[in-house]
């Protein structure tokens, strides 16, 4: 095999010189991968120069990623009561556990998260507890963020269940690459976010007072809200759930591959 | 800084972050305001557990006496409120006879009990015994020393027999 490339490189050093610059480079590594190698394979955060950069990126890594995914975790399942503006803090599902489990062995398994450069025996014990910390958190913030656009409960509920179970269960197995996970990811959310804050909450009905004179004021929104069983609550909760997506989202894009420099 | 420097900060700042959020989904205040409400429930709470883990803990003195004062002037409501601050982890076996008392003594009526509180005074007086199955009770103004003698008579005052019927009774005293 080497041997055909170094004929072809003869052929083609007569007919081009700047070809030949291309495949020696090629050469020089000695290994062909190196040239083929995926996007997933490319860390998405570059690997620190200077010491300076290197603190940098223990900021980021330890203090701002782990910031962004426990304020997911928190403002995930708030939401806030239409008629009396309190707070209801929604504990999550059984399910989004299971969903954001499937997510975090997909980050693993794309390669967005590598195992090895988070959790090594050649790393410090410190750095490895840093490490773990950091990854409970985005577990928990994964938790949330299938908590915040899930729907709480009737048809909806299930109905959303099911379209995410079935696409994360597709991206199992056939999305091998992180930045396609990551699009794939942010597609998701963005649809389920729609479904959730805009269809189903532009179905529920908003008009305060007894039950019949709600129906008297929007029959179709009352039957609808009763129908799918749609709790009630004020538009507010929509923006609060959009930042913490919306973090979410960032904080997918700020995970590096490997902590080792 | 140094990078090890910033790991042990993070670690710190994602466990008290991490734990904050958990106590605000196990606490679930209703508004901002609230936050500080249920954060001083819970350190009093932890407080107390810590106290009783180590067995230093005591009741507050001055409220059992302002209870015992109330009890004495037969507001039962106030006492039991003063009782139960006297007492926040419920562990004291006289504070909480003494509660379980007073629901005795503010049902207790001549012609007919007040059933509710009679049963709430039964669930007391269990308590009291769980607690401390041979407390005695050295308040002289107190006619049933023990309490499963309390337990009896509010058993015999939700029970309906015919000895409820006996005009007699009207002339029974309150314990």
């Amino acid at each position: 095999m080497k041997e055909e490339n170094q004929s072809e490189l003869a052929e083609s050093s007569e007919e081009d010189e700047s070809v030949i610059d291309g495949e020696v480079l090629t050469e020089e590594h000695g290994n062909a991968e190196v040239a083929d190698r995926s996007e997933s394979d490319r860390p998405l955060l570059p690997a620190s120069k200077t010491p300076k950069d290197g603190n940098q990126r223990n900021w980021l890594l330890y203090i701002l990623l782990p910031f962004i995914f426990l304020t997911v975790a928190l403002l995930g399942g708030l939401r806030i009561a239409a008629e009396t503006g309190e707070f209801i803090f929604s504990r999550p599902a059984l399910i989004c556990l299971v969903f954001a489990t499937i997510l975090v062995v997909l980050f693993f398994r794309t390669g967005l998260i590598s195992i090895g450069g988070w959790f090594s025996e050649s790393l410090s014990t410190l750095k490895n507890a840093s490490n773990a910390a950091v990854m409970v958190a985005i577990f928990a913030g994964s938790v949330q963020v299938f908590n915040s656009l899930i729907p709480e409960q009737g048809l909806a509920f299930w109905v959303v269940s099911f379209c995410f179970l079935w696409t994360l269960g597709v991206s199992y197995f056939s999305v091998a690459d992180a930045s396609r996970l990551v699009r794939s990811t942010v597609a998701l959310f963005v649809a389920a976010f729609l479904t959730k804050y805009f269809l189903l909450a532009n179905l529920t009905s908003t008009s305060s007072g007894n039950w019949l004179q709600r129906l008297w004021d929007d029959p179709t929104r009352e039957a609808l809200t009763y129908l799918l069983d749609l709790p009630r609550y004020a538009s507010a909760t929509g923006y609060v759930q959009f930042f913490a997506v919306a973090l979410f989202l960032l904080g997918l894009f700020l995970i590096p591959r490997s902590t080792q420099e | 800084m140094k990078g090890k420097h910033i790991q042990i900060f993070g670690l710190a700042v994602t466990v008290l972050y991490g734990l904050f959020v958990a106590w605000i989904y196990w606490a679930a205040p209703k508004n901002v305001g609230e936050v500080s409400t249920k954060a001083r429930e819970t350190i009093e709470q932890a407080t107390n557990e810590a106290k009783a883990a180590t067995g230093t803990y005591q009741v507050d003195s001055a409220k059992f006496q302002q209870g015992l004062n109330a009890f004495r002037a037969e507001n039962f409501v106030l006492a039991r409120d003063q009782f139960e601050q006297a007492d926040p982890k419920g562990i004291d076996p006289a504070t909480q006879y003494y509660i379980a008392y007073s629901f005795y003594r503010q049902g207790w009526g001549r012609f007919t009990n007040d059933d509710v509180l009679f049963e709430k005074g039964l669930e007391q007086v269990d308590k009291v015994i769980a607690l401390d199955r041979e407390y005695k009770a050295d308040d002289p103004n107190l006619n049933l020393k023990y309490p499963v003698e309390l337990k009896q008579e509010l058993e015999e005052g939700l029970r309906i027999t015919a000895d409820d019927f006996n005009p007699l009774r009207l002339t029974r005293e309150r314990q």
